[in-house]
C-alpha cells in the first residue's frame, strides 16, 4: 500500500499531519494534530483569577469565556456596562476571524506575497481587483484596532476580570469605535456582494466544492436567551437543551494514540445512527470505539445557522435568505454553505458593532463587582466565532486551580475534519486531480470550520 | 537589491505572532517588493520542500516553543539555513506560557508521548499513520536549541517592534522613515543601527531599553508593600501604581517598549518582554524589591503578608520559566554556532 503525507497544511491553527494510505480501490486519509496545547497542564496550580490571561493561548475567546466562569464561581454578576463591552470585544473578535478567514480563501487563488510588478502577475488577475486584499487586510487591521481599545491587545486580550472589565474606555475613543464600525459594516455589505458575484453559486469560483460536504451531522450550539447547551438534531428535527454544567455527562472525549486532539462524540448510541465499521472509507476513527455506536457532533457558523430560524440583524437575515434561495432550505453540511455562513455572521458582527459602539452602551457608574466570597467550582459556555467552547474549574479554598476542563472547537469538530479530509481525498482523486490539487481540496474545505 | 529571502513558523504556541506578522495593517502584502517569502506555511502553505530547494535564507522569523522532537528538528533545519534567526514572541524568545507546562509534567499527555515507546523511538503500525513526534522532556526556548540571533518579545509581539525588526533585518534600512514610530522605544544602539541602514548587533532584542515601570503611566508615589491582592479584590483600576496597591505587578524588573499595555488596562505586569537589563532572575529580583519594601517591621504581621502570597513561581515567570528562572533554566545555546 502507498502512502502520501501532507505537512505542514495552511490555517490550521494546530500543526497538522495528513497521511493518505492508498491503493488502486481504497484510500483512508488520517488528519493528526501532532502537538498537545496542554491547557490543564499549564493552568493547574495557577491562581485561579489568571486563567483569563494564560488562557488566549488557545484562541482570543478562551479570554471572555474564562471571565464568564470566574464570575460563576465567585458568584458576582457583572454591571449591565461591563457585559456590553465584552460583547463588544467579541464582536470585534468575530468580524476579524471571519474575515481572516475569507482573506486566506481568496488568497488560495492569488499569492498576496506575490510581487505583482516584478512577476508581471497583474495581468493574470481577474476575479477581484488587485487591492482588494489590501482592502481587506485594512478592515481587519480595524477590527483589530476595536479589539485593542476594548480588550488592551487583539490577540491575547486583558480586560475581562472576575465581575467585569478591568477599566473604562477612554472618551476619545468612543467616537473612534463608532467610526470603525461604520466602516466595517459598509465593507462587510461590499465583500458581500463581491462573494455573492465571483464565489456563491452556479459557475463560480467556488462551484466545484459543491459535493465537498459531509453526512447530516448533529450541531452543538448555546441557547442565547436561556443560556443552555442544545445539541440539534437537524434530520431528526429534535433538540436536547440541557444546562452547561451537564456537558461533560452529555459530550465524552476519547484520545486516540494517533493524534493530540480528543474526539468530541456524544456519550450513548442514537437511534438515528447507522452501524458504522472500521474498515469503511473514511470512518477509521469509529475504530476507536468498539462496539459502541458513536454519534458525533460539530459547532461553528454552520452550526449555528443550521439550529436558528431567524437572524435578528437585518442583513444578516437577508444574506441568510440569500444562501438559502442558491443552496436550499437549512440545514447545510457542506464547504460552500460553511463559507456563506461566515459571510452572513460577518455581516451579522458588523450589525451588532454598530449596535454596541455608542457612548450610551459603553459607559456606566460601575466596571465591575467585587466578590465578597470565593467558591470552588465554576463553569461557563461562549459562542465564539470557531464555535462554542466550554471552561470548567475546580479550585481549592485559596482559589489555586486543580481542575481544568475545557472544549474547545479543535475536539469538537475533530471529527467533522476527519470526515472532511475523507471527503476531499475521496472526491479530488475519483476526480483524477495530482496529489498537491488534493492537498488545496483539503485546506480549502477544512478552512471555514 | 536582490529581494530578501524570508521563512515565518511557529512551533508549539497559538499563531498569535504569526497573525500579528500578518496584521501589521494593510503593509503585509508590501513585504512583496522587498522579500521573497520562502517559507510561511500557516499563510502561504509551503512544504518543507519549498525550504529544502533553496541554498539559504535570509531571515527566519520562527515563533513558538520547543515542545516536541518535531519542534527541535524544525528549529534545527531553519537554523542550519537561516542567515539570521529571529525568535519572535515570548514563547521562542523565553519559553511563554507553554513554559509553565514545565511546572507540571503530568500534564503532559498521560506522561509519555502518544504514539512512542519507552524509548521514544515512533511506533508505525502497517496502514496506520506516523506516530506523533515524542514530547521533549522540557519545554525550551529557540535560544536553548539553537543560536537566535535577535529577539523580538511580546505575547504577541507589539506591530512597531515588528515592522522595526522586518524593516531593519528585511529591507536593511532602505526606508528608515517609516521606522520613526518604533525608534523612539528601541535602544540607541538598534535605533542608530536602524537608521544608518546596518545590521544592529547580533543578540539585540527589539523592545525597551528600561523596565516598563519607566513609561508605565501609573503614578508612584511611594514603595511600600502594605497588604497582598490578588487582582479579584478591589483596587483602584487607574491611578495609582499597581505594586503600590499590593497586586504583584512586575513592571520594575520586565523590560519595556510596550508603553505599560497591560498597566494602562488596570491588569498588572506579567513580564512578557523578559527581564530588563542588568536584572540576573526576575523573580529573585521582585522577591527582593516586595521583601525591602514591607511596610512593617512587625515579622507577624510580615509572615501574614507572606502566606498570603500564591503560585510566585507561576506568576513571576509566567512568560520565562525555560530561560530565566536561574534554578530551573538550561543555558542558551552561545553566539558561536554558526
Amino acid at each position: 500500500m502507498n502512502n502520501v503525507t501532507f505537512e505542514p497544511l495552511r490555517w490550521q491553527e494546530d500543526p497538522v499531519r495528513i497521511t493518505v494510505f492508498h491503493d488502486t480501490e481504497y484510500r483512508r486519509a488520517y488528519y493528526q494534530v501532532t502537538a498537545p496545547r496542554d491547557p490543564e497542564g499549564i493552568c493547574r496550580g495557577r491562581p485561579v483569577e489568571e486563567l483569563p490571561r494564560i488562557l488566549t493561548l488557545l484562541s482570543p475567546s478562551h479570554h471572555l469565556v474564562s471571565a464568564m466562569v470566574l464570575d460563576k464561581l465567585f458568584g458576582v454578576d457583572p454591571p449591565p456596562m461591563a457585559l456590553n463591552m465584552r460583547e463588544a470585544l467579541l464582536q470585534a473578535q468575530f468580524f476579524s476571524h471571519h474575515l481572516r478567514k475569507l482573506y486566506f480563501l481568496l488568497s488560495s487563488w492569488h499569492d498576496p506575497f506575490s510581487d505583482y510588478g516584478r512577476h508581471g502577475s497583474r495581468k493574470e488577475l481577474k476575479m477581484f481587483p488587485l487591492h482588494f486584499l489590501d482592502e481587506i487586510m485594512h478592515h481587519q487591521a480595524l477590527s483589530q484596532e476595536a479589539a485593542t481599545i476594548l480588550g488592551g491587545r487583539p490577540n491575547h486580550p486583558l480586560c475581562a476580570v472576575t465581575g467585569g472589565v478591568s477599566r473604562f474606555l477612554k472618551e476619545e475613543y468612543y467616537q473612534r469605535l463608532s467610526e470603525i464600525a461604520q466602516f466595517c459594516l459598509k465593507f462587510a455589505i461590499r465583500l458581500g456582494g463581491f462573494f455573492r458575484d465571483e464565489i456563491f453559486g452556479d459557475g463560480k469560483a467556488l462551484e466545484g466544492f459543491d459535493a465537498y460536504q459531509i453526512e447530516p451531522m448533529v450541531g452543538l450550539t448555546s441557547a442565547e436567551k436561556s443560556g443552555h447547551v442544545v445539541l440539534n438534531d437537524p434530520v431528526g428535527k429534535t433538540n436536547d437543551p440541557f444546562s452547561p454544567d451537564m456537558l461533560f455527562k452529555k459530550i465524552g472525549l476519547h484520545q486516540a494514540s494517533w493524534t493530540c486532539e480528543p474526539f468530541a462524540h456524544i456519550k450513548g448510541a442514537s437511534e438515528n445512527t447507522t452501524e458504522k465499521t472500521p474498515g469503511e472509507s473514511g470512518n477509521m476513527f469509529y475504530a476507536e470505539f468498539p462496539g459502541s455506536n458513536p454519534q458525533f457532533f460539530f459547532v461553528g457558523p454552520l452550526a449555528r445557522l443550521n439550529s436558528q430560524d431567524t437572524l435578528l440583524s437585518p442583513l444578516a437575515e437577508e444574506e441568510r435568505q440569500r444562501l438559502i434561495e442558491v443552496l436550499g432550505p437549512f440545514p447545510h453540511f457542506g464547504v460552500v454553505a460553511a463559507y456563506w455562513a461566515l459571510l452572513v455572521e460577518l455581516l451579522q458582527s458588523a450589525e451588532k458593532m454598530t449596535e454596541l459602539y455608542v457612548t450610551e452602551k459603553l459607559t456606566g457608574p460601575a466596571i465591575r463587582t467585587i466578590p465578597s466570597e470565593m467558591g470552588q467550582v465554576g463553569h461557563a459556555v461562549l459562542e465564539s466565532p470557531q464555535g462554542l467552547i466550554y471552561h470548567h474549574y475546580r479550585t481549592d479554598q485559596k482559589g489555586i486551580v486543580e481542575e481544568v476542563e475545557v472544549l474547545g472547537t479543535g475536539s469538537a469538530n475533530n471529527v467533522l475534519r476527519c470526515l472532511l479530509t475523507q471527503k476531499a481525498v475521496d472526491i479530488s482523486q475519483a476526480r483524477g486531480e495530482t496529489w498537491k490539487e488534493t492537498q488545496n481540496r483539503i485546506e480549502i474545505s477544512l478552512l471555514p470550520f | 537589491m536582490p529581494n530578501k529571502k524570508i521563512a515565518i513558523f511557529t512551533a508549539t504556541g497559538c499563531r498569535a505572532c504569526e497573525n500579528a506578522i500578518l496584521d501589521i495593517h494593510y503593509q503585509v502584502s508590501s513585504l512583496a517588493h522587498c522579500a521573497d517569502i520562502i517559507f510561511w506555511p500557516y499563510v502561504a502553505g509551503s512544504q518543507w520542500s519549498d525550504l529544502e530547494k533553496q541554498e539559504n535564507i535570509d531571515v527566519c522569523f520562527f515563533a513558538g516553543a520547543i515542545r516536541t522532537a518535531g519542534d527541535r528538528e524544525a528549529a534545527l533545519k531553519l537554523r542550519e539555513k537561516s542567515r539570521m534567526m529571529v525568535a519572535c514572541g515570548a514563547c521562542a524568545a523565553f519559553g511563554g506560557i507553554p513554559g509553565l507546562s514545565n511546572l507540571n509534567r503530568s500534564g503532559m499527555v498521560g506522561g509519555q508521548p502518544q504514539g512512542t515507546t519507552d524509548n521514544g523511538q515512533q511506533t508505525h503500525e502497517e496502514g496506520k499513520p506516523r506516530g506523533l513526534p515524542p514530547l521533549e522532556s522540557r519545554v525550551s526556548a529557540l535560544s536553548q536549541i539553537v543560536k537566535a540571533d535577535y529577539f523580538v518579545p511580546g505575547c504577541p509581539p507589539p506591530q512597531n517592534f515588528l515592522w522595526a525588526a522586518i524593516q531593519s533585518l528585511v529591507c536593511e534600512g532602505i526606508s528608515p522613515a517609516r521606522l520613526t514610530f518604533a525608534a523612539s522605544r528601541l535602544p540607541e544602539a538598534i535605533s542608530q543601527a536602524v537608521s544608518a541602514g546596518i545590521l544592529p548587533p547580533k543578540g539585540s532584542i527589539f523592545a525597551g531599553e528600561k523596565a516598563v515601570c519607566a513609561t508605565c503611566s501609573r503614578v508612584k508615589e511611594e514603595k511600600r508593600f502594605e497588604t497582598y491582592k490578588r487582582s479579584y479584590q478591589d483596587y483602584e483600576a487607574s491611578g495609582r501604581c499597581l505594586l503600590e496597591q499590593g497586586l504583584l505587578c512586575q513592571g520594575i524588573t520586565t523590560r519595556g517598549g510596550c508603553g505599560g499595555l497591560c498597566t494602562a488596562m488596570g491588569q498588572p505586569c506579567r513580564g512578557c518582554f523578559g527581564k530588563a537589563e542588568n536584572i540576573f532572575d526576575p523573580g529573585a529580583k521582585m522577591v527582593s524589591a516586595i521583601s525591602s519594601t514591607f511596610d512593617s517591621e512587625d515579622a507577624q504581621e510580615i509572615e501574614a503578608i507572606v502566606d498570603g502570597f500564591v503560585d510566585l513561581l507561576g506568576t513571576f515567570y509566567r512568560y520565562t520559566l525555560p530561560t530565566q528562572c536561574a534554578l530551573l533554566s538550561a543555558p542558551s545555546k552561545d553566539l558561536k554556532h554558526e
